[in-house]
């Protein structure tokens, strides 16, 4: 484990340009440098998020902080997750806050501090996916909450502010969950250890998982996946979901779907690679498997009925984390590997969906689908963008999300989860046609008379059309790091960080076909 | 070889792309040009593999360690479906450049980008699953098929053809479970997707994966239990029902089963007893539904279903050891693409002139439009397997392998009569609507038709060159 300067600059690229954001003084419009501050801020977040995770993948892991900051594969992948979806949304945000503003939605100030939080947001999702202490990471989660629901907030009308509260509310009430998990995993390790204070460092608890007492391991388990889970909108503690995503500004729910979800479950995958090498894969993977299968089993029909665009859309987000819950249950490489790969593949197709639902707004000035109709007749590139997303999240090939989702549900007959993949793959089919439901109801059709044709600005296409082309991209050909990346961390969760075999890599390119060795086992 | 094939697929989705940059007046254009260009690649591909004497050529294109992902294969078999494919793909996309204008009676329209681009992509998708040899291109291509129909069935955007559209989407994609149950079986017992890789499976492991497929091939190809979407989804354009419902959304069920039969080396018998026995029972089912319909294109799409029928019991009958039956079926598939075609494009060609297309008002088309009338007659006795049409050859082959495997399997010879008792109902069926429709004096909307543009003439014209022509290429080919 190298100690780097990294995940200093990383974390304090974003804080910095939030205090300086919150420093501009108010002018009596959008202030430029506010958004130039921003731009620079989510541009340095992009940057290192990639070399930092080039760094993981090339040097192993990097410490910093006395351990208490750690990126491993598994964090390289939450991290750049961040800064892609981040540094992209953040894009989003130029045009349709602009927009905002003109229309008078928001007013300078809150132009200021919406993009003064967005950095901080960044800056807190950062942390919690950096630490390796499991009181920071409960500290960060915490700290995520605070950021974000002044942004679900922004606009101050009533709907708004009480979306926030309930947000505010449900996730401290869960995360405190979340605080007993993290005490009792730690009372646990300081009791066994031969250094007590180790026990709050992640990588002494995994790598020393197997003298913790296991009905507190598992205790603690239970506690965690509450607690992060009504934060990364498990069933049944996904209550403040569909509310926060649904009032927040667009691109702020796409950051919420694609990114803040990832990262409690990014703490909940920490506790299950100590929890297997505590007490075993199958407890944990039980748990795991129930809430997933409900949280798929729900959200499936409740985002069918869904009449609100950005409602559908979250519930759509409640489905694909129950999916990703699947994946970690079935447990194996290939299941812990298929559930990364989803949480990185949603993330770029529902913040792209996200996005394309700022557009209808800026549109149409509504998200309610039976007002929303012809979409592709009044902005052809956003109802292009929109379709494609919406097959896309609706799992069909050539986009990502069918690459995870085939893994997953190879993964569940391989675990030998015959039923429990099948019910699920036929419940994946009521999101279909919810989807198809937007396509047809929405995107095509005749377009009221009252919407002026033409689409919105280059600058919130532009960073839609980067989406589309990472769907696409890792629909085709996920790119040889993530694979290596992916199945590194998959590794680390199921084994505990000790060695493993290399993954293959991906080979492009005519060549003769592959020799079959087969029936040998 | 695998090059060629590579444009096969690449060629009409690049078109695709094209289609959906640029400005309207130039997507038929791009489209037939793109299509084209396809069959071009597809023709010399079929005459250099034929020139190199027909060995079978693969390649894998994506592997993902020691696991094949992505290849291609080009043999006799993939060879003439795509030849099918392909042209007839183009031949559509020059009958819609007339059929989609503001003349059409039925429905006027000037054919939006949307549609050229999808039909393309639709060609390119199916020209993949036809070439591709593992189960997971097989998969990808089928749901790619799947949403280039969703979008074609619906493309007048009324709530019934939207609704159609989804229910066909839908239905596909439940069915499409199978090939996902089938490739990762196929994965976890071998640790490859390659369909050769079926032969290394114990029996169990044959007949999950062969059911499998096959459930997935009843989805596509509309047989029972999943045969609802197809009469819906004749809310299409007459020229999409014409594609989809003759040379390739269904033909993708029976094709991959082939492939996969073709693969396994010996498939288990409960195959072909399940397979035979839900044939049989959806060609009953088909046949009944053919007696109340009075539109003409619902008839085709209960017909469409029987036909499918008729390939499905030849390849359960060719698990029983029939190599003929087998033969048969894949003829059958390039004959019937060429026959189905023709009859829709008649249903487009009456609709279009006449503006409706209800075969009881419809009457003395021979007289008033000469070459419709012909066309009708060449398609209605050539899908119901009248010699010297193209249908008869491979019908014949289907019935004369069901008898010959028979001798060994008693029951066989009740499900092949039931089989021959239909293709005869069927045929009488369709002599009545052809003497009633053909000949005659015209009644009024007949009398008063548009003259057909001449490009959907010349497709016509080919299609009945080719109801007589295929089955003998295709026994050529076949050997």
């Amino acid at each position: 484990m190298t100690s780097s300067v990294l995940p200093y600059l990383l974390l304090f690229g974003p804080l910095v340009g939030a205090l300086a954001i919150f420093a501009v003084p108010v002018g009596t419009g959008p202030s430029r440098v506010v958004e130039a501050l921003h731009v620079a801020s989510i541009t340095a977040v992009l940057a290192l998020a990639l070399v930092a995770g080039g760094t993981a993948l090339a040097a192993g892991p990097i410490s910093a902080f006395d351990h208490w900051l750690l990126i491993d594969p598994l964090a390289a992948i939450f991290i750049g997750l961040v800064g892609v979806v981040g540094f992209l949304t953040g894009l989003y945000s130029l045009g349709y806050i602009r927009h905002d503003v003109a229309h008078g939605l928001l007013t300078p100030a809150r132009h200021k501090l919406y993009y003064g939080f967005f950095n901080l947001f960044l800056f807190t999702m950062l942390l919690a996916v950096t630490a390796n202490n499991i009181v920071m990471m409960w500290v960060a989660i915490e700290a995520t909450t605070l950021g974000s629901a002044f942004l679900v907030g922004i606009y101050g009308k009533r709907s708004s502010l009480e979306a926030a509260w309930k947000y505010v509310i449900i996730c401290t009430v869960g995360v405190a969950f979340g605080l007993y998990g993290t005490v009792l995993t730690f009372a646990n390790g300081s009791e066994v250890l031969a250094d007590p204070e180790g026990a709050i460092l992640w990588t002494t608890l995994v790598a020393n998982a197997r003298l913790l007492d296991p009905m507190l391991a598992k205790l603690a388990f239970v506690f965690v996946l509450i607690g992060f889970g009504t934060k990364a909108g498990i069933f049944p503690m996904h209550a403040w979901l569909p509310d926060a995503h649904s009032e927040a500004p667009s691109p702020v729910s796409a950051l919420l779907s694609g990114v803040l979800l990832k990262c409690a479950l990014f703490v909940i995958i920490r506790y299950y690679a100590i929890t297997i090498q505590a007490v075993g894969p199958e407890f944990p993977q039980m748990l795991l498997l129930v809430l997933g299968f409900l949280s798929v089993g729900v959200a499936s029909f409740l985002f069918f009925v869904q009449q609100d665009l950005k409602r559908k859309l979250a519930y759509s987000s409640v489905e694909h984390i129950g999916l990703i819950l699947l994946g970690l249950g079935f447990g194996g490489p290939l299941g812990i590997g298929a559930a990364l790969l989803h949480a990185v593949n949603h993330s770029f197709a529902k913040a792209l969906l996200f996005c394309g639902s700022g557009n209808v707004l800026i549109k149409y000035g509504s998200r309610d689908l039976g007002t929303v109709k012809g979409l592709l007749r009044v902005a052809p590139v956003s109802g292009v963008l929109m379709m494609a997303g919406a097959l896309a999240l609706a799992g069909f090939p050539p986009f990502n999300v069918f690459v995870s989702e085939f893994m997953v549900f190879n993964a569940g007959l391989g675990a030998g989860w015959v039923w429990l993949t099948l019910a699920s793959a036929l419940l994946l089919t009521v999101t279909v046609a919810g989807f198809v439901q937007i396509v047809s109801g929405s995107v095509l059709g005749k377009a009221p008379e009252s919407v002026r044709k033409g689409d919105v600005g280059v600058a919130a296409l532009a960073p839609m059309v980067v989406l589309m082309a990472l769907v696409l991209a890792f629909g085709f050909a996920v790119p040889g790091p993530v694979t290596t990346l992916v199945g590194r961390a998959a590794e680390l969760v199921e084994r505990g960080g000790k060695a493993a075999a290399e993954p293959p890599t991906v080979i492009y390119g005519l060549s003769t076909p592959l020799r079959v060795e087969a029936a040998s086992r | 070889m695998i090059d060629l094939a590579l444009a096969t697929i690449l060629l009409p989705v690049a078109g695709a792309v094209l289609v959906a940059l640029s400005p309207h007046a130039a997507a038929k254009w791009i489209c037939q040009l793109f299509a084209a260009l396809a069959v071009v690649a597809v023709l010399t591909l079929a005459f250099q593999f034929s020139e190199a004497g027909k060995v079978p050529v693969s390649a894998t294109l994506i592997a993902y360690g020691d696991t094949a992902i992505l290849g291609f294969t080009v043999d006799t078999v993939s060879v003439l479906v795509a030849v099918a494919v392909v042209a007839i793909g183009f031949l559509i996309a020059v009958y819609s450049g007339a059929y989609l204008s503001a003349g059409n009676r039925e429905h006027p329209d000037t054919g939006r980008r949307r549609f050229f681009a999808f039909l393309a992509l639709f060609v390119g998708a199916m020209a993949g699953l036809v070439f591709t040899d593992t189960l997971i291109g097989q998969l990808v291509f089928f749901e790619i098929t799947g949403a280039c129909s969703w979008a074609l069935i619906g493309y007048y955007e009324k709530p019934k053809s939207l609704y159609s559209a989804a229910k066909a989407l839908i239905i596909t994609h439940v069915a499409s479970l199978g090939l996902y149950v089938a490739a990762s079986v196929l994965f976890l017992e071998t640790h490859t997707f390659s369909l050769s890789a079926i032969a290394d499976l114990g029996a169990t492991g044959k007949t999950i994966v062969l059911i499998a497929i096959l459930v997935a091939a009843w989805g596509k190809s509309a047989q029972l239990p999943f045969h609802m979407w197809l009469p819906d989804a004749m809310e299409a354009p007459t020229p999409i029902s014409a594609y989809l419902h003759a040379a390739s959304m269904v033909k993708v069920g029976v094709y991959i089963v082939a492939r996969a039969l073709m693969s396994s080396n010996g498939a288990p018998e409960i195959v072909g007893w399940v397979g035979s026995a839900m044939a049989i029972v959806t060609l009953i089912y088909g046949f009944v539904m053919y007696l109340p319909q009075a539109d003409l294109k619902r008839l085709l799409a209960y017909s469409t279903i029987t036909q499918l029928a008729y390939i499905f019991l030849a390849l359960s009958l060719s698990v029983f050891g029939s190599k003929l039956a087998f033969n048969g079926a894949i003829a059958h598939v390039f004959n019937h693409a060429f026959a189905k075609t023709l009859f829709f494009l008649v249903a487009g060609a009456l609709s279009y002139t006449t503006g409706t297309r209800m075969l009881p008002v419809l009457r003395g088309v021979l007289s008033k439009a000469p070459l419709i009338g012909v066309a009708f007659v060449v398609a209605a006795l050539a899908i119901t397997g009248v010699p010297p049409f193209n249908g008869f050859f491979s019908k014949f082959a289907i019935f004369a392998g069901g008898f010959s495997v028979s001798q060994a399997h008693p029951l066989l010879y009740v499900l092949v009569v039931i089989a021959l008792v239909e293709s005869v109902g069927s045929f009488a069926w369709f002599l009545k609507w052809v003497g009633w429709t053909v000949p005659g004096k015209p009644t009024e909307p007949v009398a008063a038709a548009a003259p057909l543009p001449l490009a959907m003439g010349f497709v016509l014209v080919v299609l009945i060159a080719m109801s007589v022509c295929s089955s003998f290429i295709a026994a050529a080919w076949l050997g």
